[in-house]
């Protein structure tokens, strides 16, 4: 029968994570890192009331959906702000740049 | 095909199409566009789930403010906010190759996901999903994590504030007498005075010295 | 007499704190406030405590001999008939109780052995701090004008004290580590005096080299101290002269080493030669070491190369140290300890040898010799190998007796060799041209006192008749020819097991003894001889040795002759007048023929008599030098004068020489021909010296040097043994050092230190490759870890928690808890699993008493993965070690079977046995 079941959303939600990791390792451009991080919350998000529309016992999962996605919007602002200021200091966006650190 | 299995195959093609896009895309405003696309199909998913309240949330907050920030910070790069990825081979192989690897580790797991075995949803009320239950849940047992939330976006935005500031351009050297001020306000180690940090990296600072 | 017996009492004879205490405090007054308080007041510091001293030695020695005697008028009255043998009286003072060493108590080794600060006084001692504080305060006093002009005055003054101080502490101490505090200090003073001006690297060298010469010989003392410590358990006089007899055993030494390796590679009689064990005497061991000290302190044969080098010091210090005191305390050593030396005749032939050959090689080497303070260096060696040669044929009394009037004669000589060097440094203003013999000449006519004393000296050295080193001398040539040294025949262990035949004095021996020190004798009669005709008699030489030199008082023409009194003008002008003078005109110079020697063009002050400070001591010495030989007056026994105090005030310390020493058969007659000998020595010696140097005007001696070069060379080049020395020994050491310091450098700190420093480098620079800086470098390990991470969290633990009673036989399995985990169990002890996966973390079997069973686990999670695991329990036996309670404790029945052998049978009963078993298993 063919009906959805929750483990489709799970390997939705692992599809959607795994291509934003991916996003995030391989793209230089900052802005696109910081949206690929954006889609793995986002996945994450899913897998959580996914869960939670199977473990009915109280809305833990939605309720921690809630969570994330308030802290994700209050770190897109930071984050973007340090982009700017990035791209003040080096005149680019991208990532290989900001490699003070190296030995 | 019921209307259920319809929205969701639209909303996860939605989905991944987004993703793809916002990872492949050389124009960053595509990629914001892509990720507009990802968050509105999870918002659509979220509805089928029976998670009314986050969908509304997902949408007002995500595609409502986070992209919007994104696209008003690429406004504001300008051109600038694209770069060409081809050019500089310093970190290509390496990135490549770990996003070959996480590709194929990726695609392994969710086959062994996949194989599993099949579990039904479980039967739920009306109330389930709704602003009440979860909002009751945040007011009830969640309120600290709640009031601390608040918090957070508080210290978020003067903290964006502080960061994305524009240093002022000629800062007058103010000449003090007290020591403690001028501690205060002065480099914090003699040989700091001599050699103020630059904003160059080391490699830079090397390459400039020694021309 | 009585208020001072009572003031001090012979068991705390408080009087030697008075003794060592004056110089010490004079040492220490000087040394730390001396440059403040002005020559003056140093001179007067340190002479007036040499002089107490001498007085509270004078004392000591008086009441010493008041003691002495009283006890022998005791003996005289009781026992007339007897040979009387005195007591020997000593004065003992204790300082304090420094240690109570603890030993074993077994065989030899003493229950404790007490080392304490003590000093004691007897005839030997109070004799020779007679010596040393006597011609200590002369020298004083002649330094006080020698050292006049040096700005370290009060330094000089400060180490000559000390240096008195530790001369007392070393022949005062009543024990070895006392008396070895002072032969260090001695050792030390003696480096800081040599080295006093030590501006010069020569100088300070020489001193290095006589301290470390010196250490090589205390090695000898140290071990020595060890193996008396060991054998007679004490270590002051008294405890060693009460246990010596225990040293008379063999002692087994392996020459190379029990089971040396190249040994089994050569023949069979080598390597039995090299691998057999020797047995010597203990006394031998303990009498070489003793002498090893002596040589190194006494410049004996091998360890004589300082005591030339030790002439970069002032004259003073040579004349003090190494003539008077320091260099006799290897002699006062061997007087001391008497007791073990004579135990052992190899150990006294030795000795005597050594001396016997360092006086013939140290007078060959004074010979060619121009510096006259070289000269008097290998005099002083000479001199002492006469010394041992005495001690050694077990003449001790001539033997300190020729310590005696040596330290008169030397010191004589050589401060009168100071006023010579201090005349001639006028003019002359290097080092060695002044000490120079070819630069000086006819010095009898500008300093009179100093030619007679000095001559006074040369009689006694060459041994004219009738003054104290004929009288010296020639007792110790008769007693070397004449002297049996007797010892047990045989050495035997204590246990009786092992015993060797006993060296043997024979005849032969004291007459090669004797030979060798003739011969000596009339080298020193020559080469004294050459010394005072080159210094004294002849023409000045050393004329025209300052050029430009223009007489200061050429202006006052009529006051030529007040030169003479004015030798302290004199001396502080001619700094000037080398510097000033030079304008001033040649006519100055005819002013200064005031003397009757029409001369060449005399160019610098005229040599003068020295100061009245450094002519007394002089004369004092000189009338000691000439009169101290009827001290002990030995050969005029000869026509029925028995004017031998000496000998009668020390012959009770050497009681076991009497018994011991022997003379041989048919010596009575030679002593009339040893003192003909004695005097055709000194006939002989001097009378060629005199026709070589004055009636042949030294020419037959420049055609000797011209015909043999090369041995003229060695000889004069001492021998080349500095050389030697130089080469083999101290070249191997420094080579060994070169060795080790290649070895540090190269493979400690490569190895230790660069090669691990090396490594930490190159791992650093491999592993910094991971430090890009790039945060989606950084991510991409983030990733990989936590997929590790992750795969191994996943993975099914099938650990579990076993709960076991092995009283009820009761055992409870928990398997951990996990995601999606489901359990099989296989416990019931049938094959197979006992069911499917279900729930279930718990499972619990029970097993009978010495049962065993493997149980299985097997756990898989929700991806399908499982893992099992598997577990053997056991349930011993119970223990019924303590019986079952309230039985009977249990028993064995032994029982004899048929075939004979026993059998035991626990419990009494089988029955009974079962019985209480199967209760004990609940």
């Amino acid at each position: 029968m063919l009906d959805v079941v929750i483990e489709n959303y799970v390997l939705l939600a692992g599809v959607i994570f795994t291509i934003g990791c991916i996003g995030f390792l391989v793209r230089r451009n900052i802005l696109v890192q910081l949206m690929s991080i954006e889609l793995m919350l986002n996945s994450v998000n899913l897998a959580l009331v996914a869960f939670n529309r199977q473990h009915t016992g109280d809305m833990n999962g939605q309720a921690f959906a809630f969570f994330i996605i308030a802290v994700a919007a209050a770190e897109v602002a930071v984050g973007l702000a340090i982009v700017l200021q990035f791209y003040r200091l080096r005149g680019t966006v991208n990532s290989d740049e900001a490699a003070s650190l190296r030995h | 095909m019921s209307a259920g299995i319809l929205l969701f195959v639209v909303c996860s093609l939605m989905c991944v199409g987004g993703a793809l896009i916002t990872i492949l895309a050389r124009n960053p405003i595509r990629g914001a566009m892509g990720l507009l696309g990802t968050i509105i199909g999870i918002a659509g998913l979220f509805l089928r789930l029976n998670a009314q309240f986050l969908a509304a949330m997902q949408i007002l907050v995500y595609a409502g403010a986070v992209v919007i920030l994104f696209v008003f910070v690429i406004m504001l790069l300008g051109p600038s906010a694209g770069i060409s990825e081809s050019q500089g081979a310093r970190s290509r192989f390496s990135r490549l190759f770990s996003g070959a690897a996480l590709a194929v580790f990726g695609a392994f797991a969710l086959v062994f996901i996949g194989r599993g075995a099949r579990h039904e949803f479980a039967v739920i009320t009306p109330a389930h999903g709704s602003v009440e239950a979860v909002g009751g849940r945040l007011f009830n047992e969640g309120l600290v994590p709640f009031e601390l939330t608040t918090a957070l976006l508080i210290v978020a935005v003067i903290g964006a504030l502080a960061v994305a500031r524009s240093k002022p351009n000629a800062k007058k050297k103010v000449e003090l007498e007290n020591p403690t001020l001028r501690m205060f306000h002065g480099p914090l180690h003699p040989r700091d005075a001599e050699r103020p940090l630059s904003g160059d990296t080391l490699s830079e600072r090397v390459q400039k010295e020694s021309v | 007499m009585e208020q001072l017996t009572l003031l001090f009492p012979s068991s705390d004879f408080t009087l030697l704190a008075v003794i060592l205490a004056l110089p010490l405090l004079g040492a220490f007054a000087n040394g730390l406030f001396g440059k403040r308080l002005g020559k003056q007041a140093v001179t007067l510091i340190a002479l007036s405590a040499l002089g107490l001293a001498f007085v509270a030695s004078l004392t000591g020695f008086w009441m010493l001999a008041t003691a002495q005697s009283a006890g022998s008028a005791a003996v005289e009255h009781g026992h007339e008939a007897v040979h009387h043998v005195v007591e020997a009286a000593r004065f003992k003072w204790t300082a304090y109780n420094w240690l109570e060493l603890a030993g074993s108590g077994h065989g030899m080794s003493p229950r404790s052995l007490s080392l304490d600060v003590a000093f004691s006084l007897d005839a030997l001692n109070a004799t020779m701090s007679l010596i040393i504080t006597g011609i200590g305060f002369l020298i004083h006093l002649y330094s006080s004008k020698y050292m006049e002009d040096d700005p370290s005055y009060y330094r000089f003054f400060a180490y000559l004290n000390l240096f008195i101080f530790s001369m007392l502490v070393l022949v005062l101490g009543d024990s070895l580590p006392i008396l070895f505090v002072g032969w260090e200090g001695v050792g030390l003073c003696s480096y800081l005096l040599i080295g006093f001006w030590f501006q010069e690297d020569a100088n300070a060298a020489a001193g290095k080299k006589a301290f470390i010469t010196n250490r090589i010989g205390d090695f000898g003392l140290l071990v020595a101290m060890g193996l008396l410590a060991y054998y007679c358990g004490a270590l002051d006089w008294a405890g060693i002269n009460t246990n010596s007899h225990n040293l008379l055993q063999p002692v087994k030494i392996w020459p190379v080493g029990t089971d040396v390796p190249i040994a089994q590679a050569l023949p069979d009689s080598w390597a039995l030669a090299i691998n057999t064990p020797r047995y010597v005497n203990a006394a031998t061991l303990v009498g070489l070491s003793l002498f090893l000290g002596c040589a190194g302190k006494s410049a004996q044969l091998p360890l004589y190369v300082w005591l030339p080098d030790a002439m970069a010091g002032p004259t003073p210090v040579s004349a003090l140290i190494h003539a008077a005191t320091m260099v006799t305390a290897g002699v006062y050593l061997v007087c001391r300890l008497n007791g073990i030396f004579l135990l052992d005749p190899l150990t006294m032939f030795i000795v005597a040898l050594i001396g016997a050959l360092t006086a013939l090689f140290a007078a060959t080497i004074a010979f060619v010799q121009n510096d006259i303070k070289k000269v008097l260096a290998y005099s002083t060696v000479s001199q002492l190998g006469f010394m041992f040669l005495g001690v050694g044929v077990g003449a001790f009394v001539a033997g300190f007796f020729h310590v005696m009037t040596h330290a008169f004669f030397k010191a004589c000589m050589f401060l009168g060799a100071g006023s010579v060097i201090h005349a001639m440094h006028a003019r002359i203003h290097g080092t060695e041209q002044s000490q120079d013999m070819r630069n000086m000449g006819g010095m009898r006519k500008f300093m009179p006192v100093t030619f007679a004393t000095f001559g006074v000296a040369w009689a006694a050295i060459v041994g004219f008749p009738l003054t104290s080193g004929f009288f010296s001398k020639d007792e110790i040539l008769l007693k070397a020819k004449t002297s049996l040294v007797t010892g047990p025949a045989e050495v035997v262990s204590p246990n009786g097991r092992v015993a060797f035949d006993n060296f043997v004095w024979e005849p032969w021996m004291g007459t090669l003894l004797y030979s060798i020190g003739f011969c000596a004798a009339i080298m020193t009669a020559f080469y004294m001889t050459r010394l005072v005709i080159g210094t004294f008699f002849g023409e000045f030489k050393g004329w025209t040795i300052v050029p430009g030199w223009v007489d200061p008082h050429a202006a006052h023409a009529g006051h030529g002759h007040d030169d003479h009194g004015q030798a302290a003008l004199g001396h502080d002008d001619h700094g000037q007048a080398a510097l000033g003078h030079a304008a001033l005109g040649h006519a100055a110079h005819d002013d200064h023929h005031h003397h009757e020697e029409p001369g060449p063009d005399m160019q610098g002050p005229t040599p003068h008599e020295s100061p009245w400070q450094m002519t007394l001591p002089l004369v004092i010495l000189g009338f000691l030098a000439a009169f101290g030989g009827f001290l002990n007056a030995h050969p005029l026994r000869l026509i029925g004068l028995h004017i031998t105090p000496l000998e009668n005030f020390l012959e009770p310390l050497f009681v076991e020489a009497t018994e011991v020493v022997k003379t041989a058969p048919g010596s009575e007659s030679f002593e009339v021909i040893g003192l003909c000998l004695a005097v055709l020595a000194f006939c002989g010696g001097a009378g060629a010296a005199y026709w070589m140097y004055v009636v042949q005007k030294g020419a037959p001696a420049r055609k000797l040097a011209e015909s043999f070069p090369k041995l003229h060379q060695l000889v004069y080049d001492k021998w080349r043994v500095d050389e030697f020395y130089q080469e083999y020994i101290i070249g191997n050491l420094d080579s060994l050092a070169q060795m080790c310091v290649w070895v540090d450098k190269n493979l400690v700190d490569g190895i230790l230190a660069r090669l691990s420093a090396f490594l930490v480098a190159v791992s650093g620079t491999v592993l910094r490759q991971f430090q890009t800086g790039r945060l989606q470098a950084y991510a991409a390990v983030l990733v990989l870890g936590m997929g590790a991470v992750g795969c191994y969290v996943i993975r099914p633990q099938s650990s579990l928690r076993i709960d076991e009673n092995h009283a009820t036989g009761k055992y409870g399995l928990r398997a951990a808890p996990g995601f999606g985990y489901s359990y099989r169990w296989d416990v019931d002890g049938t094959e197979g699993w006992d069911a499917d996966f279900g729930d279930t973390a718990e499972a619990q079997f029970a097993l009978k008493a010495d049962e065993a069973r493997t149980v299985r686990v097997e756990v898989q999670n929700a991806l399908g993965q499982s893992s099992s695991e598997e577990i053997t329990f056991v349930r011993p036996r119970p223990d019924l070690s303590s019986g079952p309670a309230g039985a009977a404790p249990m028993q064995a029945t032994v029982t004899r079977g048929a075939d004979g052998k026993l059998r035991g049978v626990p419990g009494h009963d089988p029955d009974k046995l079962r019985e209480a078993l199967k209760k004990g298993a609940h």
